[in-house]
């Protein structure tokens, strides 16, 4: 046995070794950033570039502001989807015709984003922009539809954009936990003569961990997306708390800047700072989600 | 079976010696130059590359079209053999290159950046002072007062300006904001110029950031009343409306090579030595005087070493001394050749490479 624990060390030690190598190369590259601004860095929305060091500033606020707002239309969006499709393919679909439904959302997950971004940008963003117009005009009392964007670049697009792509993640994660709960189970919740919406229900609270996991899952993987979300959430440096605004992410704004920042003096060690906010939402996201378990009594 | 498969491994391999020893003959007398950089005169570029390969087989050039920014970098890393820039280097990035070695600048071609825009309205007229105003996002409305002054007759829609502009860092960015600085004195004291600069629009929630050219042109095609900035030939290979810019004496000129041509004749072509490019003025041919020239025309520069190993630097020698000869007479639409003198400059400066 002991031998199998040395065996497997170099493993364990190769994972935390990257994850920590890495926390340890973005922090080292954002310190110059941080030594000029201070936390301005996070709570100021400027861009501002310049060939002399003097003149440059950045803030990234409104990038992390994009960064959580699409991250959590999209989690909105797609997290009933899921969990109405796990219900759907293991109760009510026959057994034969499962894969039918199963194969296609595994090809979906597997799709380059590319592809989703182009989409996007041709087919959703247009199709969305008439319904803008039309919520702006009639309902634009309502902050979320307060604002007059008629190009369908915003944080909507990339909010719905992102639903699509996490939900095959969310659906897979769910559908297998839910597959996988004891028939005992099932039969004693019937016994009891519940209603099949009923069961459901009862049936679904015996697997919040895997809802909970599937969720962060697909909020980690909204977080991240980069090309996809860059094509169709308009690049401005915005904050508005409306639906329609177009806005940033950090993402989109490493894959926009990254290529040029080095003629700059203190862009890449800006961007450096971004990806540790990315680490640290990562980070929040998840221990978040560990008290949650902890209070249900799961861990 | 084995047999079979045995022979049949054989046989592949086998071929592969056959095919790899072609390709060694074959490496033998081609040689590869490497550029990137800008995306401005990449067209040009290309075309140039595929006419330059039917009278030279030996040489083959690729060019990677990714921004001024970019090549600049790359050429510091030394990942390419040139760069293309649109912008002249500044001194700061002058002096870099110079502790790699002895860096060459010449400009190469005349283009042009034209401002488009998406409306159902033919022949807009603007001023440099007004396309300011746009873009810093002080008209709010296609039927301002200001706008409808220098259309008279235009039938304006009383509809927000949509501002779309490049999210990366772009020599085109820059040559519009070097233009915009000059004849507007609050843009230059509220955005200034550069390869990216902060728009005030963006905080107005009008503004919008394409990736790149294809970025640009890809919003401006699906969003009504917008208005962008992008470099002629892209304009004219995509077919957008384009705006006709009050010029230096107040004449209404659209960009094209008859008033990219008069730009250049009407001013004085000062080009510094290819040896210290860096002091080159960048302003050099915006509002240009003369009736019919246009006000945004920019060179479009080279970036080369003055050493390279032996068999690349006759490959680029010959390149670049074709390039400033025999390609200025095969220029595509939307480009202009460069003057005559400036031309003899950067003979001599090809000239001037040597091999190690």
């Amino acid at each position: 046995m002991d031998k199998f624990k040395i065996f497997l060390l170099p493993v364990v030690g190769l994972v935390f070794g990257i994850i920590i190598l890495m926390l340890i190369v973005f922090s080292l590259n954002s310190i110059p950033i941080f030594q000029r601004e201070g936390i301005a860095i996070y709570t100021t929305n400027i861009w501002k570039a310049g060939e002399v060091p003097e003149e440059e500033f950045y803030g990234i606020l409104a990038a992390i502001y994009g960064t959580l707002y699409t991250s959590t239309i999209a989690i909105l969006i797609s997290l009933p989807i899921s969990v109405g499709l796990a219900v759907f393919i293991s109760d009510l679909l026959p057994k034969k015709l499962r894969e039918f439904f199963i194969i296609p959302t595994d090809i979906m997950a597997g799709l380059p984003t590319i592809l989703y971004g182009i989409w996007g940008i041709f087919v959703l963003a247009p199709s969305l922009s008439g319904m803008m117009k039309f919520l702006y005009d009639n309902f634009s009392f309502i902050p979320f539809f307060s604002y007059y964007n008629p190009t369908g670049f915003s944080y909507l697009s990339a909010g719905i954009l992102l639903a699509i792509m996490v939900t095959p993640f969310a659906t897979s994660l769910i559908r297998e936990a839910y597959m996988a709960i004891p028939s005992i189970y099932r039969e004693a919740v019937y016994s009891l003569g519940l209603t099949r919406y009923e069961a459901t229900k009862v049936l679904l609270s015996y697997i919040k961990p895997a809802i909970l996991a599937g969720t962060l899952l697909a909020f980690g993987r909204a977080v991240g997306e980069t090309v996809a979300v860059s094509l169709v959430i308009g690049n401005a440096f915005n904050i508005h708390s409306s639906l329609f605004a177009p806005g940033y992410t950090i993402s989109s704004l490493i894959a926009n800047q990254f290529g040029n920042a080095f003629i700059y003096e203190f862009m890449p060690s800006a961007l450096f700072s971004a990806g540790l906010a990315l680490f640290l939402i990562g980070l929040v996201v998840n221990v978040s989600g560990l008290l949650v378990l902890k209070r249900w009594g799961y861990a | 079976m084995k047999k079979v498969l045995a022979f049949g491994i054989l046989v592949a391999l086998l071929m592969l010696g056959c095919v790899s020893e072609e390709s060694k003959e074959g490496a033998m007398e081609q040689i590869k130059i490497y550029g990137s950089g800008a995306s401005f005169p990449a067209p040009q570029i290309e075309n140039w590359i595929s006419e330059f390969s039917k009278v030279n087989k030996n040489v083959v050039v690729e060019y990677a079209s990714k921004g001024s920014g970019a090549g600049i970098n790359d050429f510091k890393s030394k990942l390419v053999h040139f760069a293309c820039t649109d912008p002249p280097a500044k001194k700061s990035e002058w002096e870099e290159f110079e502790k790699l070695g002895k860096p060459l600048q010449f400009p190469f071609i005349v283009g042009a950046v034209v401002v488009v825009y998406n409306l159902p309205v033919e022949g807009l007229k603007l001023d440099g002072e007004t396309i300011a105003k746009i873009f810093m996002g002080d008209i709010e409305f296609w039927d301002d007062e200001r706008i409808k002054a220098l259309n008279p007759n235009a039938n304006l829609p009383h509809e927000k300006i949509i501002v779309i502009h490049r999210s990366d860092s772009s020599g085109t960015t820059e040559v519009f904001t070097t233009y915009l600085s000059l004849v507007s004195e609050e843009f230059k004291k509220r955005v200034g110029a550069g390869k990216l600069v902060d728009w005030p629009v963006d905080k107005l929630g009008r503004g919008f950031g394409g990736k790149g050219n294809e970025g640009v042109s890809a919003m401006l095609k699906q969003t009504q009343n917008s208005i962008a900035y992008v470099e002629l030939a892209y304009a004219l290979h995509e077919n957008f409306k384009m705006v006709s810019i009050k010029n230096a004496e107040g004449n209404f000129v659209k960009a094209n090579s008859e008033t990219i041509s008069s730009a250049i004749s009407a001013s004085s072509a000062y080009v510094p030595d290819p040896t210290e490019g860096y002091k080159e003025d960048p302003k050099l041919f915006l509002n240009a005087k003369g009736k019919n020239s246009y006000p945004i025309v920019s060179f479009s520069h080279v970036l080369l070493w003055q050493s390279y190993p032996e068999k690349e630097a006759k490959a680029i020698k010959s390149f670049w001394k074709w390039v400033l000869t025999e390609g200025q007479k095969k220029i595509i639409d939307g480009y202009a050749p460069i003057p005559k003198e400036v031309a003899e400059l950067g003979l001599k400066a090809v000239e001037s490479i040597r091999g190690e």
